[in-house]
């Protein structure tokens, strides 16, 4: 069948295109990379920065937010600055790899915004002292580890917002039953949970808070079953402390109040939302990459309030009462009016219990930063574990 | 096909260079397509290249970052590609790997940090196949014994693993978590002691991970057992024909067994190696993001099955995803370079199609539905 002559003519001349489109792409690819080797190096009078996500830029939540700072500290310093990112970048060996390409193109200061990114920043930090490295929600310095000196951690209190946010949910039930999805048992969570907790049986004592651990930061699916399963035990408002906001559509087919966590979703599910806590990351990294270019860049431990602006409260829903309203308002005027270190107002007003009775917190008693990074039991009117 | 004048003809000659050309051509032809689809996107094609050349080889460091993602893809490409030349479709390579990894770590805890090196080591290479073989083995033995479909059995045993894995970090105050220290903060697993780190073997500029050399010895022996042993003599004739292996005396049965095992044991020391070179502790959600099981049936795809091929195309999809790293960024979504790579996948795959077939005009009108001709 295949001895015809224009069979095996057919098949040497494909063989030879193949074979000079092979060529071809090797001579360029050949010359282009003699060419590329001139890059890498920070071009006079620009600072480079780089940001490092865990998630996709439009995630709706966490990654977004960060991206948001970038984007702030981008417009802020115009010229001065020449920013960058790589999203989707997995917690393991492969941080190592992101962290070194950033070094060799020329970046001097590296946002990490991911927890598991920690030990490989640390290890970049202490082979590259040149460069400053930022890791977000860190907690290396606080617990008093010894790290490198040009190695800093930055985050804030999430949960002073989350108290506020609790009112809005202490107001909110009816049935004294608030439903809370959560990603992970860890102090973070934990305190923001406590803190949610205290503010909403600080205008309703008798309101309850139902735990569900979905073991995810992100994963939609997952959340809004978590959000069903807190509906059907009896929750008559729903808080979401998770990545996306897909426990809103729970609310929605429900008609309850819904609080959203680090995205403002008023307008996508305006009939149920109330309120979020914020993260604003902008202004912090603008002033950490300033330092870098004027020459003043320290360790600084950073831990935002709302007093300096770091955390706040995305927009009031429009089912929420006024008075809520002005309760609410009440508490952030408390906060800015505070220095802009204080944090965490509400833990000391009363003896506070955990939830086997034990007196947990002194009435008068002012955390500490290590307290708050080391929490880990629920306070009384929680149910569910705070070991998962 | 025959619709639009053409059709599918199997070769009846198979020139030597063919099966190796095809590829070869097909990852240009891909690296073609690629560079319309980067134009289109306003990216320069050139010196998209020229940075992936550059990020994943050149550059002073970035062959030892590929060989970090290379290692990981080696183990699993080689799980899959004994498995499949069996026509075991051992979709499990992710869960197995991550079975390896438990028990890797957990035989390297358990040693302490008195252990001789060598020994902790050692151990979490056996370990490491173990825990991978007897997870490949349920779907094995199911398939043997009961002739159940293995990609669904290995397949949803993946999500068993990673569950299990979970549970011990997560879940549980098991063997593998740190309780104190910063684990009280949040969980994760116990750091192996320094000891049972894997050695980075360092060349002037390039560091290659332990676990690397270990595959590539590994896949030279594969070679050999497949070429040389009256095993691999049965592998072959169980996988090309079951009925005559059966007639000429064979127990196929026995040699899916045992195939199931070792394609396991492969991952599941990819697994060790993963924790022993890389990690050093069980990491449930970096394993889970990293999904490498699956990737590796791409590398032993690209590899046509073969062991030796597995190393060079885990160091070819190792640098893709090392340099894919460098590209992203505010004009590089991370999604093109996902194109690139599915771009690649697509094109040698359907290359394979031509290397198998020729395409011929129909003699016949175009339009006519008629049955197939035997080859």
């Amino acid at each position: 069948m295949d001895t015809k002559p224009s069979h095996s003519n057919r098949r040497f001349r494909s063989v030879g295109i193949v074979a000079l489109a092979l060529l071809g792409v090797f001579a360029v690819v050949a010359t282009a990379c003699g060419k590329s080797s001139s890059s890498g190096s920070s071009s006079g009078g620009t600072v480079k920065a780089a940001w490092i996500y865990v998630g996709p830029i439009n995630d709706g939540g966490w990654t977004q937010a960060h991206n948001a700072g970038r984007e702030f500290v981008a417009t802020q310093l115009g010229s001065k600055v020449q920013t960058t990112y790589k999203e989707n970048v997995p917690e393991g060996p492969e941080v190592a790899q992101v962290i070194n390409d950033l070094i060799k193109d020329g970046n001097k200061i590296i946002f990490a915004t991911s927890y598991g990114y920690k030990e490989a920043m640390q290890a970049a930090a202490q082979a590259n002292p040149t460069v400053k490295f930022e890791m977000a929600t860190g907690d290396s310095i606080t617990l008093g580890q010894t790290v490198p000196s040009n190695y800093n951690e930055y985050y804030g209190a999430g949960e002073d917002s989350l108290y506020v946010t609790g009112i809005a949910a202490g107001k909110a039930t009816k049935n004294n039953t608030i439903g809370v999805s959560a990603p992970f048992p860890i102090p973070e969570v934990i305190r923001g949970i406590n803190a949610f907790t205290l503010g909403a049986q600080s205008v309703n004592p008798a309101a309850k808070v139902n735990v569900v651990w979905t073991k995810t930061w992100f994963d939609p699916a997952v959340e809004r079953q978590s959000a069903e399963s807190l509906v059907s035990a009896g929750a008559d408002t729903l808080f979401s402390h998770q990545d996306s906001p897909s426990a809103g559509e729970v609310a929605k087919a429900n008609n309850l109040p819904w609080f959203g966590y680090d995205s403002d979703q008023s307008g996508s599910y305006s009939s149920v939302w109330q309120t979020a806590a914020t993260y604003n990351w902008g202004p912090f990294e603008l002033s950490e990459v300033n330092k870098v270019i004027d020459g003043t860049w320290k360790q600084n431990n950073y831990y935002g309030t709302i007093a300096d602006n770091f955390t706040g409260l995305a927009q009031y829903g429009s089912t929420v009462a006024a008075a809520t309203k002005s309760a609410m308002d009440a508490e952030v005027a408390k906060a800015k009016a505070g220095d802009a270190k204080a944090f965490g107002w509400y833990w000391g007003l009363a003896d506070r219990q955990d939830q086997d009775g034990k007196t947990v917190i002194t009435k008068g008693q002012t955390l500490t930063m290590k307290d708050l990074y080391t929490m880990s039991y629920f306070v009384k009117g929680i149910s569910g574990s705070p070991k998962g | 096909m025959r619709r639009f004048g053409f059709r599918l003809e199997p070769r009846s000659d198979l020139p030597k260079w063919l099966p190796w050309a095809v590829p070869v051509g097909s990852f240009f032809a891909a690296l073609l397509v690629g560079a319309i689809v980067l134009g289109v996107t306003g990216q320069n094609p050139l010196s998209v290249y020229a940075r992936i050349v550059d990020r994943a080889f050149i550059s002073e460091g970035a062959f030892s970052g590929t060989l970090v993602s290379a290692t990981p893809l080696l183990f699993t490409g080689l799980c899959a590609a004994v498995a499949f030349r069996i026509g075991f479709f051992n979709i499990g390579g992710e869960g197995q790997f991550v079975m390896g990894a438990i028990f890797g770590s957990g035989i390297a805890l358990k040693l302490g940090a008195d252990a001789p090196g060598v020994l902790s080591v050692a151990a979490m290479i056996v370990f490491g196949a173990i825990g991978g073989g007897l997870w490949a083995l349920i779907p094995g033995i199911l398939k043997a014994r009961f002739r159940t479909n293995e990609i669904i059995t290995s397949l949803m045993l993946n999500y068993v693993a990673a569950v299990i894995a979970t549970y011990l970090i997560f879940d549980s105050n098991s063997f593998w978590r740190e309780l104190s220290g910063s684990g009280a903060v949040f969980p994760k697993g116990k750091v192996l002691p320094t000891v049972a780190w894997w050695p980075k073997l360092d060349f002037g500029s390039i560091i290659v991970p332990f676990g690397f050399l270990l595959g590539m010895v590994i896949a030279g022996w594969l070679y050999a057992l497949q070429r040389k042993t009256r095993f691999g003599f049965e592998m072959r004739v169980v996988g090309g024909a079951p009925t005559t292996a059966r007639y000429a005396g064979m127990k196929p049965t026995r040699v899916v067994v045992a195939v199931a095992a070792l394609s396991g044991a492969l991952a599941g020391i990819g697994g060790a190696t993963d924790v022993g070179n890389f990690r050093h502790i069980l990491d449930p959600k970096g394993l889970q993001q990293s999904g490498f099981g699956y990737a590796g049936i791409v590398v032993a795809a690209l590899a046509r099955l073969n062991p030796v091929a597995v190393v060079f195309v885990a160091i070819l999809l190792g640098g893709i995803t090392n340099a894919g790293y460098a590209l992203r960024g505010p004009d590089f979504p991370a999604g093109l370079v996902g194109v690139l790579q599915g771009l690649i996948l697509f094109c040698t795959l359907g290359g394979e199609v031509l290397a198998r077939y020729r395409i011929t005009r129909s003699a016949r009108p175009s339009g006519v539905e008629t049955t197939l001709e035997p080859a």
